[in-house]
């Protein structure tokens, strides 16, 4: 037995139990008789029809089209904080880095809350202007705007972190030999910066596609049960309906899909060169 | 040694950092605002300020019983969870071995998956287990999510630490255990610090697997959520404003005794950076 | 060639970080054609130095000219100047062709003209061609120190820079890739500058070597002339080891060591020398019958012994002084450790110099 393997024991074991089991037990639930509590039933496919009849896809949509816009939206806002955290800010980055990694420490539904009481009627920004301007403007709360506010806010630094370790991973003599070859600013940026930087991006956008997919507290905090995503259908079967089998059955979609893009994005990567530069 | 167009490019990427750690703090702000108004309900610009919630919400024994039962979670999360990681990061980043890197990706599965239907499935095998619901499945909930977290921020340390050391220890005679003590911890102590505080701060923090693990017991975050939907007091601000604070405190403390423990440790080894 | 406006001229240049000078004050001319070789240990300031004659810094005075003209604000991808770094700086997202062609497609040549020209450098520098499709990262080291050669000369540059580019690379390859460079710069014609901390590399492929100390130029000559003719005790000890003697004068125009008085015969004698040191090199010192062999002679005890392939270097002891003699290992020497010997030099081959 390898020292290597011997030290992954106690982490694989937990994670086994701990992971893969619930996973298999879900799995396992979703082709139970509907309304059953039980692993005994004989298995049915009744939950995935029940589901392809029903209008759950319109959840899925919302949820994977609300991800995919966080994703793009947070891809442009990032970038140019992660290349300042890496490029720009020199003895200053430490300091940034800690004011984005601070509000990963509150529980999200705590700041989403600071929202509402911003956006609110009456709130922070909307009485602002009234007291300024004396107008009664219209709260963005309970929009589609203010879910992917929320998103947004809450995933940033999901995307910042893996972007900036990806720019860091940029040799500055790499740059700096495009530059003396000719190159451009921007084409630096298209031949050099980018691709070298990709892994990072990459991992960026994945794990936040595959975090907002999973999102449920923006959408009830902010949305206003305006936009049920796939989380809630699913929180919904398993607590007020009580039909775990349909709820896990509906797990189950969303299991495969973040875990067939998950799987094909991490293939490409390198641990060891992301993490430890070796 | 910047030109103008740079200096402009890097102005403009500074204008546009502070704006977005503004939108960061945004509602931070807003919560401890709220935190302050006398009122029963929140209004802004904040016509009466005082501090009524604050006493009220640090003399209620609920939310002694709530705050007590977080840290307890937390506490015991950073310890297992340190504890499972630290050999994790040694398979993860310091052995060479056959199955590494298929164990690296699995390490990263619990981190790339949705919180919120890894909090059901769990609820779904406690179930099947037959366990009852309380804050020790809590605990266990959040380790599954945290341990592949923290192997992650100890691992980087790992890297950076040279297998020569180890071999230099046991060549000088030492056995397995002294070098465990004498060199691997203490030279890993940094990345094993911040594993702590990453441990303590998420399970802190940690609402969507809470939700469905803690069965009759409440933490702070499940606390805040049920008022929010469902009777808002100033208490919530209140609460909100103390569980940031707590995380800042720690965070800024623990970063604080990290960088002093490396400047330290750098002028007594030489700049040899940790 | 023949043109006798240097191709780039560098008048009091100077860099500083805060208050201290990185590059302090050089004055030098580049003909056209040249491989000049700047030399210096760590920290003298040679790579702030190219990094200027790059574009990649700006000086914080000085200027520096190109066939005359004023380039202190023009930046490195306006330059007609190039660069092979020291990490060589690959793009490992590319292959062998993709990077030597890149300057080529940022100029928007052609793809049929861009693959022609990488395919002819390569013949150039013997990569094989089928290599023009391998990933970079997976060419051994010397290969990559030809694709970076390759790359730069795709940029066509007057000036070519090298940043030590083959420090990280073992002896032996390091040898033949020196001579390699030398036929490279034989076959483009072009002006070559190079770095490096190495002064034995820069003889192998200078045509003029500058020593570097301390942001300054302290020496700038021929090889042969920085061999024999060093003017500082810095410069002398740069190029290997050496006997370093301080001395002062003495009566009647002779040499007295400092350490025990005993007088020296001098080589040439410059105007107004005061004291300074005397360096012999290790292989003008021989082993000697009797003392009067050669105009100066000490005796000693043999301490030890190396040998370094075609020499042979001992370490002889004179009282506290220690001293060290090479000859060819095919030259008769019977003396063995701790024998009493006597050794010597004649004057002319010693140098003296001050610090």
């Amino acid at each position: 037995m390898s020292p290597g393997f011997r030290a992954s024991l106690p982490v694989v074991i937990f994670l086994l139990a701990g992971f893969a089991a619930p996973l298999i037990a879900v799995t396992w639930f979703s082709f139970m008789p509907a309304r059953t509590f039980s692993f005994a039933g004989a298995a049915t496919l009744e939950n995935y029809r029940t589901i392809v009849e029903s209008t759950s896809y319109i959840s899925f949509l919302w949820s994977l089209g609300l991800a995919a816009v966080t994703v793009v939206l947070l891809a442009f806002i990032a970038y140019p904080v992660a290349y300042g955290l890496v490029r720009v800010f020199g003895k200053w980055s430490m300091l940034v880095t800690l004011l984005f990694t601070i509000p990963l420490f509150v529980s999200e539904n705590i700041r989403l809350y600071g929202w509402v009481l911003f956006l609110i009627k009456n709130g922070v920004l909307l009485g602002t202007i009234k007291s300024l301007f004396g107008v009664q403007a219209e709260s963005m709360l309970f929009t589609l705007p203010a879910i992917i506010l929320g998103m947004v806010y809450v995933y940033l630094p999901f995307m910042l972190f893996p972007m900036s370790l990806g720019i860091s991973m940029v040799p500055q003599d790499t740059r700096d030999a495009a530059v003396d070859l000719g190159a451009s600013r921007w084409q630096v940026f298209r031949e050099v910066e980018l691709p070298l930087s990709m892994p990072g991006i990459l991992i960026g956008c994945l794990l936040t596609f595959v975090l907002a997919v999973g999102a449920i507290a923006e959408a009830k905090v902010l949305g206003g049960q305006q936009i049920i995503p796939i989380t809630h259908d699913i929180e919904i079967a398993f607590t007020y309906a009580q039909n775990w089998p349909l709820g896990a059955a509906l797990a189950v979609l969303l299991m495969l899909v973040v875990g067939a893009l998950v799987l094909l994005v991490l293939r490409r990567f390198d641990l060891d060169v992301l993490l430890g530069r070796r | 040694m910047l030109n103008r167009a740079s200096r402009m490019r890097h102005s403009l990427i500074i204008a546009w950092s502070v704006a977005v750690v503004i939108f960061l703090y945004i509602p931070t702000v807003c919560i401890v605002l709220a935190s302050l108004t006398a009122s029963r309900y929140f209004q802004f610009p904040i016509s009466k300020w005082g501090l009524d919630w604050w006493t009220k919400t640090l003399t209620s024994i609920e939310v002694r019983q709530l705050l007590t039962t977080s840290i307890t979670i937390a506490l015991l999360v950073t310890v297992v969870a340190v504890f499972l990681a630290f050999f994790g990061a040694l398979a993860f980043a310091r052995h060479d071995w056959k199955g590494r890197s298929v164990y690296q990706k699995i390490i990263l599965l619990p981190i790339f998956f949705p919180q919120s239907v890894l909090g059901l499935a769990l609820l779904l095998w406690f179930n099947t287990l037959g366990l009852p619901l309380s804050w020790k499945t809590a605990v266990f909930a959040h380790l599954v999510w945290i341990v592949p977290v923290v192997t992650l921020v100890i691992s980087i340390q790992v890297y950076s630490f040279d297998p020569a050391l180890e071999e230099a220890a046991y060549d000088l005679g030492a056995s397995r255990w002294q070098v465990l003590k004498e060199v691997t911890l203490p030279v890993l102590f940094p990345g094993l610090f911040s594993g702590s505080l990453f441990a303590f701060l998420l399970s802190w923090g940690n609402f969507p697997l809470s939700l469905y693990t803690t069965g009759a017991d409440t933490t702070v975050p499940e606390y805040l959520y049920a008022k929010m939907v469902a009777g808002y007091t100033p208490g919530v601000p209140v609460l909100g404003t103390i569980s940031t604070a707590g995380a800042v405190v720690l965070l800024i403390g623990g970063y604080a005794l990290i960088t002093l423990l490396r400047r330290t440790r750098s002028t007594e080894q030489g700049g040899q950076d940790a | 060639m023949t043109d006798s406006t240097p191709i780039l001229s560098l008048k009091s240049v100077r860099k500083m970080f805060g208050p201290y000078a990185a590059v302090d004050d050089i004055d030098i001319d580049i003909s056209e054609g040249e491989f000049f070789t700047i030399v210096g240990p760590s920290g003298s300031g040679k790579t702030t130095l190219l990094r200027m004659l790059a574009g990649m810094d700006q000086p914080t005075s000085g200027d520096i000219m190109l066939r005359g003209e004023r380039i202190n604000d023009i930046p490195a991808n306006k330059r007609p100047t190039c660069m092979v770094f020291q990490s060589l700086a690959l793009f490992p997202h590319r292959t062998v062709g993709q990077n030597i062609e890149f300057p080529l497609k940022i100029r928007g040549e052609d793809p049929e003209r861009r693959k022609a020209r990488a395919l002819q450098l390569m013949a150039l520098l013997r990569l094989p061609e089928h290599y023009y499709a391998k990933n970079v990262m997976k060419c051994s080291g010397g290969e990559r120190q030809r694709v970076a050669l390759a790359r730069a000369l795709a940029y066509d540059p007057q000036i070519l820079f090298f940043d030590e580019p083959l420090s990280a690379i073992d002896y032996k390859l390091r040898k033949t890739l020196e001579k390699e460079l030398k036929d490279i710069h034989r076959e483009t014609k072009k002006t070559f500058i190079y770095i490096t901390h190495s002064l034995e590399e820069a003889m192998v492929m200078s045509d003029r070597i500058g020593v570097m100390r301390a942001g300054k130029l302290v020496q700038v000559g021929t090889p042969h002339q920085i061999y024999t003719s060093p003017t500082t005790r810095f410069v002398s000890e740069f190029v290997g080891d050496v006997n370093v003697i301080p001395v002062s004068l003495g009566a009647r125009g002779s040499l007295r060591m400092a350490e025990n008085g005993r007088e020296l015969k001098p080589p040439k004698l410059p105007a107004g020398f005061g004291n300074g040191y005397l360096v012999v090199r290790p292989e003008y010192i021989r082993f000697l019958d009797k003392a009067g062999d050669a105009d100066n002679a000490v005796e000693g005890k043999l301490y030890n012994e190396y040998a370094l392939g075609s020499r042979i270097q001992y370490q002889v002891r004179v009282g506290d002084a220690v001293f060290v003699v090479e000859k060819l290992r095919q030259q008769p020497f019977s003396g063995k450790l701790d024998d009493k010997v006597i050794i010597g030099w004649d004057a002319k081959d010693a140098i003296l110099v001050t610090d």
